[in-house]
């Protein structure tokens, strides 16, 4: 044998193998995904929920090749502490270190608004899954940051066509608000009040009350707002301290004595307070699975949610799940995974979720879902009760117009 | 606002302040007879607050489970206590001040991340039974049922500890210790085992109240980290190492409270450390406490 020859053809075939093998891995280029949330604190509750969302995506995504069916999605999952400066340093490490293109966060909105201008920075998406302040995607836009929860100006809207409609039949005079006080409670009762001043101008605001996040002694507000009798009171407590305040308020029969239209009461209070929660109690949420079970996709869902957790899902699941698929239809869009692409190809995008067919707005990439009211009952289809009578508030019906976005803007210049 | 009004926000700030009275007792005690301020105190009244939905959990099935998960939440926590004491605070008595509260701080987060690890991020709840669920009116004012059980339970701490120290033969070793632990020890009592004790009963105490606690609302990671500051103004206004004391400082914490919700909601916390910082500057050693210590 040509000694040459044959050295020349081996020679060939691995400068081609190394060619191919380099396409190769180029081709099946991961898509490094970040999840910080609020794994402990204040936002330990719905935060870990939204992690199984994501993860339980990521794994049927996965299952199918992945991006574009070749970039297999990685997580990189961090513990933000609901809080804004830890949030910040785990979202760089995350950007240096695993060098993830985009990143689902937070619970809390301070978190979320502390981070956008890092994920703005480093060129990265960033998409609220459970924080919904308004000033996440109103205020400085980015034009990385995108929100897949109806925002707090959303869901006050709704909550305020609700109570309005009841204060009318009842003829409500005055009411008291009790909120956490921090950004997402503070701009909550503020769109509330604000609404309610619009839908029902003859309501009075009595007093208001803003226990400090993380709170876990409610008796001395109870008590308080008792003792003042109001008609109504509306509620903005956050997650694990609206746990604390529901229970202990039962234990007064507060909600027995005044009512409560409107608060927030997820899937996670149905479910962790199945035995306890109030019944017949007017309520708001933000993705309750059982309201969209006809559509075929928050159905298999459920489905697989269950068979690998064990549970139904939250809205917090349910949120985080569809920021997968939001950000999977946005790299479908744009072809590619490259940031810049995706980032310009979700603008606008009308994407298929769980809660259906939806569409990011242009002004603020702000996705627009429904809020949910209902009435707290029990279905013997379910271990814990759900909401009748639903009465789903589109996205369309509870957006802040745009003017007021491009006002509120150049006020803040 | 009607006199039943007035005396139901009284009866909430005498429950809020029972609840004080019961983190800060331990907390007081152990620096009072120790010299060491714990900041990991509050973390082991979290645990406590774990360790009785696990006995609860464990025993649901039998009508006493409620009950019994309270106490034993304490002995759970004294446990950890008296190992922590052996094996970490043993070494640290004669350090200063900032080096004991740099330590103890990293025990609150190491013991922070062990709750993590052992209990998991989710909520936990303890369901009461059917006999607590309603409130109890008392001259016309809802108070919650429970809070009847934690109003004797801070009675009971209280009077336990004030007859322990005044009538037993330990109370008084305790009481001598706290002014002069050279002296006691020259009488041939070994400190170091009756600190270990202490100790011990501190964060029986911590855990005890955490048990008291967990039915109150949802067991949450955290919870420890607004309670803490507040038990430190209770010791702060009440004095360092003074039982009563501290009964009174939780008392004042949780009235000041209670009523300046009514008539001015944002200042509630912020009066209570106003409070805290006016007796910081003009009585540094609390209202009970003692200037002198050896």
């Amino acid at each position: 044998m040509d000694f040459r020859k044959t050295t020349a053809f081996f020679v060939t075939v691995i400068t081609c193998l190394f060619f191919f093998g380099m396409t190769g891995a180029k081709a099946a280029e991961p898509y490094n995904l970040g999840v910080a949330l609020g794994l402990t604190g204040a936002g330990a509750l719905y935060s870990a929920d939204g992690v199984e969302g994501i993860k339980l995506a990521v794994e049927e995504i996965n299952a199918k090749g992945g991006f574009l069916g070749q970039h297999k999605v990685e997580l990189f999952i961090r513990d933000s502490q609901t809080k804004p400066d830890v949030g910040v340093r785990e979202v760089k490490d995350l950007i240096l270190r695993d060098k993830i293109r985009a990143v689902i966060n937070d619970y809390s909105s301070a978190v979320a608004m502390a981070v956008k201008p890092i994920a703005q920075e480093y060129k990265v998406l960033h998409i609220a899954s459970i924080s919904n302040s308004e000033n996440i995607t109103m205020i400085n836009p980015s034009p990385y940051t995108f929100q897949v929860v109806p925002n707090s100006y959303m869901q006050a809207k709704a909550a305020a066509v609700a109570v309005a409609k009841m204060a009318n039949q009842k003829g409500w005079k005055e009411y008291i608000t009790i909120a956490s006080d921090y950004e997402w409670g503070r701009s909550t009762q503020a769109s509330a009040v604000k609404f309610l001043k619009e839908s029902a101008p003859n309501l009075t605001l009595k007093k208001e009350f803003w226990p400090r996040l993380g709170e876990t002694q409610f008796t001395s507000y109870i008590t308080g707002i008792m003792a003042m009798k109001p008609d109504f009171v509306l509620g903005s407590v956050a997650s694990n301290d609206n746990v604390a305040w529901m229970e202990q308020a039962k234990t007064y029969g507060f909600f027995d004595k005044i009512p409560y239209p409107g608060s927030l009461i997820t899937v996670t209070e149905l479910q962790l307070q199945a035995k306890t929660l109030p019944r017949n109690m007017i309520a708001l949420t933000r993705a309750p699975f059982f309201a969209h079970m006809d559509n075929p996709m928050m159905a298999d869902f459920v489905k697989n949610y269950r068979a690998k957790y064990n549970k139904y899902p939250s809205d917090w699941a349910v949120l985080s799940y569809d920021a997968v698929y939001a950000l999977k239809q946005g790299v479908e869009k744009a072809k590619s995974i490259d940031t810049e692409k995706v980032k310009d190809a979700m603008k606008g995008l009308t994407v298929d979720l769980t809660r259906g067919k939806l569409t990011f707005r242009t002004i603020d990439n702000q996705l627009s879902c429904s809020s949910y009211t209902g009435t707290i009952a029990d279905d013997p289809r379910y271990p814990f009760p759900i909401y009748k009578d639903i009465i789903e508030i589109k996205g369309s019906e509870s957006e802040r117009p745009e003017s007021e976005i491009l006002e509120a803007r150049k006020a803040t210049k | 606002m009607d006199i039943t009004s007035l005396f139901t926000q009284f009866l909430s700030g005498l429950t809020y302040g029972t609840i004080l009275f019961l983190v800060a007792a331990g907390l007081s005690l152990i620096f009072g007879v120790m010299n060491i301020l714990n900041f990991a105190h509050a973390a082991l009244w979290l645990m406590g607050a774990y360790f009785s939905y696990t006995f609860w959990n464990l025993m649901q099935e039998y009508s006493f489970a409620f009950w019994l998960s309270i106490p034993l939440a304490g002995f759970a926590a004294a446990a950890v206590g008296w190992f922590l004491e052996v094996v970490l605070i043993k070494r640290i008595y004669k350090r200063e001040l900032h080096e004991q509260l740099l330590i103890t701080y990293s025990i609150a987060l190491i013991l922070s991340d062990t709750i993590k690890l052992t209990w998991g991020v989710t909520n936990k709840l303890i369901v009461r039974p059917e006999m607590i669920r309603k409130p109890v009116f008392i001259f016309g004012s809802p108070l919650d049922s429970y809070f009847i059980f934690v109003i004797l339970s801070g009675a009971a701490v209280a009077i336990g500890l004030w007859w322990f120290l005044k009538y037993t033969r330990y109370g008084h070793i305790v009481k001598a210790a706290v002014y002069s632990r050279e002296m006691v020890a020259a009488l041939g009592i070994p400190i170091p085992r009756i600190y270990t004790w202490v100790f011990t009963l501190g964060i029986f105490l911590a855990g005890f109240a955490g048990g008291i606690q967990a039915p109150i609302g949802s067991i949450t990671l955290g919870m420890d980290n607004a309670i803490i500051i507040q038990a430190f103004c209770v010791v702060v206004i009440g004095g360092f190492g003074s039982l009563l004391g501290t009964l009174v400082g939780s008392l004042i914490v949780g009235e000041v409270f209670s009523f300046t919700i009514l008539y001015w909601p944002e200042g509630a916390m912020v009066l209570i450390f106003v409070i805290t910082a006016a007796i910081l500057i003009v009585r540094p050693w609390g209202l009970f406490g003692t200037p002198m210590r050896t």
